[in-house]
């Protein structure tokens, strides 16, 4: 366990290196990320925050490999990528489960997918959704799920092949509130049992600072990083972590970074 | 305190319970009432007036030649099922494949769609006499026929619901490195079933009236047969015991495709029920 920590210090698992993004449309260029830099190493948590259209789902699409960057160097876990790379969960706002699939064989998908549908993955299956508290719901249909509970599912699924980088964007939007706040809880838990590097997407403040060991703040398009932030406390944290003075100080630093490019202004 | 609720839950339950009774009589009641009051009136009508019985058959006459005839119209009823269902597991077989050819790859879409649309707006009666041209008498045309009369619609269904596919999930799973044939097995196919079972139920319906007309025109067996026979020597009871038989098929033949539907798609939206 220290040896892994140590070892997590010293190897990054994801770094950018001036990745851009123009759209090339018959009205125009469509400048959606400027140049950005940022990383982050193995095993921990970072979010991008920013407002609607900063060109951070652009970003997590061009890690994915669904889209392509028009310039710039993506490092994942050593490994320069041109395409996808099929090492990395994905997890959307919307949970996209198959409803004609039961709960189990949803997550299964991925081993399916890639040849390795036996007894020991349909057991890690089984284990990450009691972990994520829907192990009772696995011969379910989705329909017969509320809408965190499908969002549980579609995690455990983008988990199950031990990927070197799970990637979330916006996961939680949908869900009201309360759920929210659970989901945030059970998140920083399941990730630091499974050790995986994190990377979300969102834009709420709190759960940004709550979730992460660092925090890459984006301003509106094209998308700059306006500042990086690195979050100290120990994990886990408590959701109370959230009333306490240096919590909500990080908070409102990101706020008045906001503030200043106009997004947040009253 | 808990009395009181008691008695004023039960005082409201009694009536609640009578209407849904009343509900369930309105549902299933009345539009058999409807029918029987219908073919009384029919009845009353045609004696009354003392129609012809080539020109409109009483009920009574009717149910008559249904009974006395019971085997010539069996037999042949036979007949029309066997082109209609084999023309139909045709058209099902054909027209999923070309609909799977056609949302796989736009060149064949552009290829096909010209002749699907050209193939659809030809009137398909006009092509029943040609059928017997090229291919003769009896039940091969007759199969034929069927298949060209079902065709289009489960086509258009198959292609249709292949193509509704969630863009965002096609992303996901070829991120998880799915190849084009995967997707298709795994995600598309299964995610057109509901627009399939449309078109097969469309076509089931739509079969046995083309195993009619094809019979009309080139056969000496089968309902359609029997029914150009009857109108042409007047006996008219004959003919509408043969299309109440004609109908009575199509309507068994939906609902059996629906029960494989239920148990096909029991997560879909339409099939969940209360």
């Amino acid at each position: 366990m220290v040896v892994k920590a140590q070892h997590s210090t010293t190897e990054k698992i994801v770094e950018l290196t001036q990745v851009q993004k123009t759209y090339f449309t018959d009205t125009g260029d469509v400048h959606a990320l400027d140049p950005v830099s940022f990383g982050f190493d193995k095993g921990q948590i970072l979010s991008v925050v920013g407002p609607s259209g900063c060109g951070k789902s652009t970003l997590l699409r061009i890690l994915a490999g669904i889209d392509t960057a028009t310039g710039g160097k993506i490092v994942i876990d050593g490994r320069t990528i041109t395409g996808p790379i099929g090492d990395v969960g994905i997890v959307f706002q919307r949970d996209l489960l198959l409803d004609w699939r039961r709960v189990l064989d949803n997550v299964m998908l991925p081993a399916e997918l890639a040849g390795r549908n036996n007894a020991e993955m349909k057991e890690r299956a089984m284990g990450l959704l009691r972990e994520l508290g829907v192990g009772d719901f696995a011969n379910k249909y989705p329909y017969e799920l509320s809408g965190g509970m499908r969002q549980r599912v579609a995690i455990a699924r983008a988990l199950l092949l031990r990927p070197s980088l799970l990637l979330l964007d916006e996961p939680f939007s949908a869900l009201d509130a309360m759920t929210r706040d659970q989901m945030n809880v059970i998140l920083q838990r399941l990730q630091q049992h499974e050790q995986v590097s994190t990377l979300l997407i969102t834009h709420s403040i709190p759960e940004a600072v709550y979730l992460s060991d660092r925090v890459v703040v984006m301003s509106a398009r094209p998308g700059r990083v306006l500042d990086v932030i690195d979050i100290d406390f120990a994990k886990p944290r408590a959701l109370s972590i959230r009333e306490e003075p240096q919590f909500t100080a990080i908070a409102r630093k990101i706020r008045v970074l906001f503030e200043n490019e106009g997004v947040l202004a009253a | 305190m808990s009395n009181v609720a008691i008695q004023t839950a039960n005082v409201q339950s009694r009536p609640a319970r009578n209407s849904r009774w009343r509900k369930k009589l309105r549902n299933a009641g009345l539009p058999i009432i409807s029918a029987l009051v219908g073919i009384v009136i029919w009845e009353i009508l045609v004696r009354a007036l003392k129609m012809p019985e080539y020109l409109l058959p009483a009920p009574s006459s009717v149910i008559e030649a249904l009974v006395g005839r019971w085997q010539y119209l069996m037999y042949n009823l036979g007949y029309t099922a066997f082109a209609a269902l084999s023309g139909f597991f045709m058209a099902l077989v054909l027209g999923v494949t070309l609909g799977i050819a056609i949302a796989a790859s736009p060149i064949v879409d552009r290829i096909v769609y010209p002749w699907l649309v050209i193939s659809h707006a030809i009137p398909k009666v006009v092509v029943a006499p040609l059928l017997l041209v090229w291919i003769g008498f009896g039940v091969k045309s007759g199969i034929l026929f069927v298949v060209f009369f079902t065709f289009f619609t489960i086509v258009v269904n198959t292609v249709m619901g292949l193509k509704s596919a969630d863009p965002d999930l096609l992303h996901l799973v070829r991120s998880m490195g799915a190849g084009p044939l995967k997707v298709m097995w795994k995600i598309k196919l299964p995610n057109a079933l509901p627009n399939i079972f449309t078109g097969i139920k469309l076509a089931a319906t739509l079969a046995p009236v083309g195993a009619v007309i094809g019979e009309f025109v080139a056969s000496n067996r089968g309902l359609g047969y029997v029914l150009i026979q009857a109108v042409g020597s007047m006996t008219t009871d004959l003919a509408f015991a043969a299309v109440i038989l004609v109908s009575a098929f199509g309507v068994a033949v939906w609902y059996i495709a629906e029960l494989v539907e239920k148990k096909c798609l029991p997560w879909h939206a339409s099939q969940r029920g209360q």
